[in-house]
């Protein structure tokens, strides 16, 4: 690893440690309701010392917007990219350790899923299921497990042909738990590269439904920020900025640390 | 500081705009044609910006803002609204009402021409009624409903004959906006909802329809042969048609247009543009268009049935929070279903509901809703109309506010089809925002928000669950009313009624906002100017 390498793995990690205590203090750090109308509207920021990132155009405070917008976009990004890693890591490994028709199936419905544009399909799917973040995290896992998928089944694939599998093989022991116990964790690290990327990206979908209208509108979220500042950009581009600049922090340092993570597992590899 | 500083640009742009239309009805009072013939330029080309693309640019059958915005100077309608005398003639010269209520007489303006030279005749008036208005069109269908036979005894005469008796001063209220003449002679014998006219039209108007390149413009040419000499003065209407709000003020400030109507541009991008020299802020000339923001109940709710929940959500709601922050200024707070613009029929003597969550904190609990252990007496569901920005802003604010009081509110956001089947079709929802229009006369889009027994499925209509007998009677007189000081008091009652009950909670009333480089001028002089012939708008040099 270079040195700037390793700068930019510590600074991914460590604005997302800070992004997630930042998340999870945002009820204390902020109480009450961010949607709440508590001051005068489009106030600059540092303009008065009980709203220090000012406020927007109907008086919500932009820092505990910030603060519970991380909340959502986190959890949203988590459980989704979660969600497709497990479903994805399901479907690679049945079909590189099934081979065959088993394969071709899983294969087939991989390809198929991959030719529809990822946010088309989350845009689609929450545009019909309704806007809610159930339905987001939901809409986002369904739109981008193949990736995983593939990157699964190729590992899977490889490591099968490995004689501790054989052997394995010969013990006697079931095949499922061959397939996910034995195969699996040889097949994984890879795949730790692919769960940054996964992370960044659902929070970037999730930021974008925001933005279009299409989030939860019960829940304040950094897309949302974004969209509603949009008007007010001329007049006070911090509110489109602000939120702006902390969803690419948090896609960038979900990625670097995804990164990290890989470099590590492949080294000691 | 900032904040303060732009609501002053604000005000003062109000003042000039104010001033100017103020100065405009001067004009019109003394003798608009001395004043415009002192000053006005003939010659150039306006350009200004289109919101939306309407297909249909016949405003006899499609009776909307968007084809009037263009259409209006093509094709006229029998008279138009005016600031000085209320009704103007335009196609007609004059009219009247039968003692009985079941004709009414037209009397037509002489000279006027087809664009293609063809004489207009009553036989087109006739033709338009009872091919078009009555069958066709999205108004006109209830409002000509019981139009039996149009009469044409001379070229010059339309006689109106209606199966029951039709109140004139609504027929006269609706004239403006549903009585565009088609003529006859290029659409009889096809088939009218899909003449190729439709999308090219022809009319009497100052303008002739040019030139449409679907997403980049609308082109209409001056109409050499228009009865009215030496108008109109501008050569061509050139309508850009820039959907982007940002893009719409970016294209103003460079003059690559010299003017935006219906709120094309953001509201928070009004005070940096009238601090801009040449161009100004212009809210008059839609005194005849005004929009209500309302807060629509499902009073199948037990909760949501009960008066006193509903004296609750309107005292719960501030509306000048709503006017100042969601519209900053531009818009009014309702005091009920007619705004205090309609100067025959608006009454301020009706049960108000200033804002007080004390109070409506007292009413809850004395409606049997008191606060739970975490705070909440019920929780209801919130549909905002996605239509509008400031249906879903005040979606939101009304949220924060009913939270306040221990209403706790979810939001659930559809597109506007969807929208439209959950609160108009399937009544899935407990509380909406909604935005009514408010056409000149309650007997148009009015009264129907609250007459009871209505049909499922009837968009914009009372499908709130409320079905008062009092209330139907009061509506039903008033529609058969013919004299029009009782027909007004009537409608006054209807107000009072309408405030007493609260079916529905009127929050506040608006109407739209012209931007325009200062060498545009005859702009805003009449109260449905955007949508009227600009026959008299000229640019200076």
């Amino acid at each position: 690893m270079t040195a700037l390498a390793r700068g930019a793995a510590a600074a991914g990690v460590g604005v997302l440690a800070l992004g997630i205590a930042l998340a999870l203090a945002a009820p204390w750090l902020a109480p009450g309701d961010p949607l709440d109308m508590v001051g005068r509207p489009l106030l600059a920021p540092l303009a008065e010392a009980r709203f220090p990132l000012g406020t927007d155009q109907r008086g919500r405070d932009v820092l505990a917007g910030l603060l519970h917008g991380a909340r959502v976009s986190l959890a949203v990004g988590a459980a989704a990219a979660a969600a497709a890693i497990g479903a994805g890591i399901l479907a690679g490994t049945v079909a590189g350790f099934l081979g065959g028709r088993a394969d071709d199936a899983l294969m087939r419905l991989t390809e198929a899923a991959q030719t529809i544009p990822t946010f088309l399909f989350a845009l689609a799917l929450v545009s019909v299921l309704g806007a809610t973040a159930t339905n987001v995290v939901v809409a986002i896992a369904l739109s981008s497990w193949p990736p995983t998928a593939r990157l699964v089944r190729a590992e899977v694939m490889r490591v099968r042909t490995l004689d501790y599998v054989d052997a394995a093989r010969l013990a006697g022991r079931a095949p499922l738990a061959i397939a996910f116990l034995e195969v699996l964790p040889g097949a994984l690290a890879p795949v730790v590269a692919l769960v940054g990327i996964t992370v960044g990206e659902a929070i970037l979908v999730e930021s974008a439904l925001a933005f279009l209208g299409l989030g939860d509108p019960n829940l304040q979220s950094w897309g949302r920020m974004v969209a509603s500042g949009r008007a007010n950009l001329r007049v006070m581009p911090s509110l489109v900025v602000l939120p702006g600049i902390a969803i690419a922090l948090a896609v960038l340092a979900a990625s670097l640390t995804g990164d990290a993570l890989a470099r590590r597992l492949g080294g000691r590899r | 500081m900032q904040g303060n500083a732009d609501r002053g640009g604000r005000r003062a742009g109000g003042m000039r705009a104010a001033a100017l239309v103020a100065a405009t009805l001067a004009a019109g009072f003394a003798s608009a044609e001395a004043v415009v013939a002192q000053e006005a330029r003939t010659g150039g080309r306006l350009t200004v910006a289109a919101d939306t693309e309407p297909r249909n640019l016949n405003p006899a059958i499609v009776a909307s803002n968007g084809v009037f915005f263009v259409a209006s100077k093509v094709v006229e309608p029998l008279a138009e609204m005016d600031y000085a005398s209320g009704l103007r003639g335009v196609l007609a010269t004059g009219w009247e009402g039968s003692a009985d209520g079941h004709t009414i007489t037209f009397h037509l303006r002489e000279g006027v021409t087809w664009s293609d030279g063809t004489p207009f005749t009553s036989a087109d008036v006739a033709f338009s009624a009872m091919q078009v208005w009555k069958p066709l069109q999205n108004l006109g269908r209830t409002i000509f409903a019981d139009l039996e036979a149009v009469e044409t005894p001379d070229a010059r005469t339309a006689v109106f004959r209606f199966a029951r008796p039709t109140p004139l001063q609504l027929i006269e209220n609706a004239l403006p906006v549903v009585s565009a003449v088609l003529p006859r002679h290029l659409y009889e014998g096809t088939d009218i909802a899909k003449n190729p006219l439709n999308t090219a039209p022809v009319g009497t108007g100052p303008f002739l329809f040019a030139e449409h390149r679907p997403g980049e413009f609308y082109r209409l040419a001056r109409n050499p042969a228009y009865r009215d000499a030496g108008k109109p003065y501008l050569d061509e209407i050139v309508y850009r048609v820039l959907p982007d709000a940002a893009s719409k003020a970016a294209a103003l400030e460079t003059g690559d247009i010299q003017l935006t109507a219906f709120s094309a541009v953001p509201l928070t991008d009004l005070a940096r543009l009238d601090a801009i020299d040449g161009i100004s802020v212009i809210p008059g000339g839609y005194e005849g268009i005004t929009y209500h923001i309302t807060l629509e109940i499902n009073h199948r709710r037990a909760e949501l049935a009960n008066p006193l929940v509903r004296q609750a959500l309107a005292h719960a709601i501030d509306r000048n929070f709503i006017v100042d922050v969601i519209f900053l200024g531009y818009a009014t707070a309702s005091t009920g279903p007619v705004p205090s613009t309609a100067r025959d029929f608006y009454t301020a003597d009706v049960p108000t509901y200033p804002f007080d969550p004390e109070r409506a904190e007292r009413l809850l609990d004395e409606a049997g809703y008191p606060r739970g252990a975490d705070g909440t007496r019920f929780a209801l569901r919130l549909r905002p109309a996605p239509w509008f920005q400031m249906t879903r802003a005040t979606g939101d604010y009304v949220r924060q506010a009913l939270q306040k009081v221990g209403i706790a509110v979810e939001l659930v956001t559809a597109d506007s089809g969807a929208h439209t089947a959950a609160v108009y079709t399937d009544h899935d929802f407990d509380l909406a925002i909604g935005s009514p229009v408010w056409r000149n006369d309650p007997a148009i889009s009015t009264t129907i928000l609250f007459q009871g027994g209505l049909p499922a499925g009837v968009p914009f209509s009372n499908q709130y669950g409320y079905d008062d007998p009092a209330m139907n009677a009061l509506i039903a007189a008033a529609a058969a009313e013919l004299d029009r000081d009782k027909r007004i008091a009537l409608y006054r009652e209807f107000q009072r009624k309408a405030e007493t009950d609260l079916p529905i909670i009127h929050l506040v009333d608006f109407t739209f906002i012209t931007v325009a480089r200062d060498e545009v001028k005859g702009v805003a002089n009449n109260p449905r100017w955007a949508t009227s012939s600009w026959a008299d708008t000229w640019i200076a040099r």
